[in-house]
């Protein structure tokens, strides 16, 4: 969907068509989150800080956001993507991998099946979509961004080659600021400059993400398209209205926290092995500390003992803006390791 | 209350029932020791509430009284001394224990008896005789089949099937597993029972030095087993094992002879480049020739090697966690192992040939990992 937030924003008050709009924040505080096109020219994005949008854009309008409505709208889209695919693996409310090789209305044509699909969702809610449509899920989300807002980007599949070998390093899906840098600084800018290294010097130079940029760089990405995504993790957090310095209004926003990550885990029927906690500072720099218990829990009082442990043991000259937890190795990856079969029990 | 005690000897029979205490126990008191002094007699106790360790030595005394004492300190103190008569003097009002050596004197305060937790009481317990070497075997061949799964708790434990028949234990983890049979063993009735792991690697250690009958008391809750001057008893785990007997393949037409050693070796060789996550190794069997591959895409690291063995069976390729082939290969000690096969995507098993032990019958069975391409 193309800025969504703002576009419902816009949709369902017509005083704010044709002007930048920021979901998220406002102008003293907090982040934006969602930026209309008006905005964007600004150079206004989301995750900003919204003070420096304010700075950036003086006429943007803040206001709230109502997930309701947003959550409202994102599962009448699913139920458009549903009618011609199950196999559809949601990215985030508003976006989402389909593979459309079979589908049920036996279009043979993914552009085809792009275009109803757009067209479907202006219809009901008067919303604009771009797409992407390629052979795999990489090249597809890379498309996606290419003409938007409201239009559609074909990679075929014989040209995949061509356009990886001259896609900009930091248009690669999963390529992120801090690795755009080490990778420019290493003087590779576009796809056919990471082609000239081998698999391993990737791989001791990234880690597990090397493999992943070995492959990409080349249009190569295997990963089906999974209906059910495995979580990885569940969390919570919060920035607060006014930074908290005192030990214990952290204890008690920690507490708070550990109550809500602890709800969302029995809710979700999850039990994590590794807590972490994040805090940012007032002057934005952010810290993660972690420890991993030798069992599963998803109680609350050990989620709150063990961040407070956390956080009593990392230094804390300033007061915190956000804080927040979140529970890793899930009960659900040990199920799923590479290609080893289980008995069945 | 005093009793008089060769220090080394106190230390070996302390050492033997350390292994119980755990590093973070809830309970105080169970950093401790308990002592029980009787005429001519110490008995020792450690546990965490699950497991219990009980062993008794000769002393010199004359009185009768109990007191716990500090686990760590008198360890580390003892295994500094060279063997020497000890003398521990107890004061029963204060609970201050006065240790004096050749060397001088030096004092622990101690805690009552009366915290220490009390050993479960064995009421309508079966009970079964087994020779140490039996139950040893038992464990040697089976603990390492274990899991760790903390939501499938049963699959932590060794499964205890006795029967007239025999006695039979089961370990699995869900990908490995192992079913060990004893028929010169046998039970006068049928029960089953689950034993946690760790009073288990307690009891290997301790069987390993006796060849005395082993006595195993057990009912719903608890079993305690007894040989010699030491007793264990433990908490059995509750709830209901996996049907185990359901996952054994009954036919598994591919059969492959193969001299153990020469296929740990080559296995232990070639895993070293297999992938660091995975451990595969990929096993190919044509005519009388196995080749074991490895590979690590990540590295560019690979190695292969090549085997005689003896095949009936068509033309396979299965890949394996190396590190459960090492493990059940290890496990065994036959000169001679024979591997069963069905297809690439079916549990392969694992049994010893020509077993010089014939009321011994050993089945190891190993899920494979699937190969792309």
């Amino acid at each position: 969907m193309d800025a969504f937030f703002a576009s419902v924003e816009q949709r369902d008050f017509p005083e704010l068509r044709g002007k930048p709009v920021a979901v998220g924040g406002s102008r003293e505080r907090g982040v934006v989150a969602a930026a209309s096109y008006e905005a964007r020219k600004f150079g206004v994005r989301s995750a900003m800080p919204s003070a420096i949008a304010a700075r950036k854009c003086p006429e943007i309008i803040f206001v709230k956001h109502r997930f309701e409505v947003y959550k409202e709208v994102s599962q009448q889209i699913r139920e458009i993507f549903h009618s011609y695919t199950d196999l559809v693996e949601p990215l985030s409310l508003d976006e989402a991998f389909l593979d459309v090789t079979q589908n049920k209305q036996g279009i043979e044509r993914a552009t085809e099946i792009a275009k109803k699909i757009r067209k479907e969702i202006l219809e009901e809610t008067k919303l604009t979509a771009s797409a992407g449509i390629s052979m795999n899920k990489f090249i597809a989300k890379v498309a996606s961004d290419m003409n938007k807002p409201n239009g559609q980007t074909l990679i075929h599949p014989l040209k995949v080659d061509e356009f990886t070998a001259n896609l900009e390093i930091d248009k690669f899906f999963g390529i992120g600021k801090k690795t755009t840098e080490k990778l420019h600084g290493m003087g590779i800018h576009t796809g056919a400059d990471l082609r000239k290294y081998e698999r391993r010097e990737l791989v001791s130079l990234f880690g597990k993400s090397g493999r992943y940029y070995y492959n990409i760089c080349r249009g190569i990405d295997e990963r089906p398209v999974q209906p059910n995504r495995i979580r990885k993790s569940v969390g919570a957090e919060r920035t607060y209205s006014e930074d908290i310095g005192e030990l214990e209004e952290q204890m008690e926003a920690l507490s708070k926290i550990a109550e809500e990550v602890s709800r969302r885990m029995v809710k979700g029927n999850h039990l994590g092995k590794t807590i972490t906690v994040k805090m940012r500072y007032s002057d934005f720099t952010t810290h993660t500390r972690s420890r991993s218990l030798d069992h599963f829990t998803n109680s609350e009082s050990e989620i709150y003992a063990i961040a407070i442990e956390l956080l009593s043991e990392h230094p804390r000259e300033q007061p915190f803006r956000l804080l927040g937890i979140s529970l890793s190795s899930l009960n659900v990856e040990t199920k799923s390791k590479g290609g080893q079969l289980t008995l069945d029990f | 209350m005093k009793f008089i005690v060769t220090s080394s000897e106190l230390l070996k029979h302390l050492q033997s029932v350390s292994g119980v205490l755990a590093s973070n126990n809830t309970l105080p008191i169970l950093d401790n020791f308990l002592f029980e002094i009787e005429k001519d007699a110490l008995t020792i106790s450690a546990s965490d509430l699950e497991t219990t360790m009980i062993t008794r030595l000769p002393v010199k005394s004359e009185e009768t009284g109990a007191i716990a004492v500090p686990a760590r300190i008198v360890l580390d103190y003892l295994k500094t001394l060279p063997e020497q008569p000890l003398t521990f003097t107890v004061d029963e009002t204060s609970l201050g224990i006065e240790i004096s050596s050749s060397y001088g004197k030096s004092k622990v305060a101690g805690y009552s008896a009366d915290e220490f937790p009390r050993n479960p009481e064995m009421e309508e317990a079966s009970s079964v005789s087994v020779p140490a070497e039996v139950l040893s075997e038992a464990i040697h061949k089976t603990i390492f089949a274990t899991g760790n799964d903390d939501l499938r708790p049963v699959m932590s434990g060794i499964y205890c099937e006795f029967s007239n028949e025999g006695l039979r234990f089961v370990a699995t983890d869900a990908h490995k597993l192992v079913r060990y049979t004893r028929s010169d063993s046998k039970a006068d009735k049928n029960s089953t029972f689950i034993i946690p792991k760790k009073p288990l690697n307690l009891l290997k250690g301790a069987l390993s030095s006796t060849s005395a009958q082993v006595s195993l008391e057990f009912n719903t809750s608890n079993v305690k087993i007894s040989f010699d001057d030491t007793v264990l008893i433990a908490r059995l785990i509750d709830g209901k094992y996996p049907n185990y007997e359901a996952v054994i393949p009954k036919d598994n037409p591919n059969k492959m002879l193969v001299e153990r050693t020469a296929l740990l070796g080559s296995i232990r060789r070639v895993s070293i480049f297999s992938n660091k996550t995975t451990h595969q190794v990929r096993l190919r069997i044509s005519g009388s020739e196995l080749s074991v591959s490895a590979e690590d895409l990540d590295f560019a690291n690979e190695a292969n090697e090549r085997l005689t063995c003896s095949y009936e069976g068509e033309d396979m390729e299965i890949g394996f966690n190396s590190r459960f082939l090492i493990d059940m290969l290890n496990n065994l000690n036959t000169p001679d192992v024979q591997l069963q096969l069905s297809a690439p995507n079916r549990a392969g098993i694992l049994v010893p040939m020509e077993s010089e032990n014939e009321g011994e019958d050993i089945l190891m069975l190993v899920m494979p990992v699937m190969l792309n391409t």
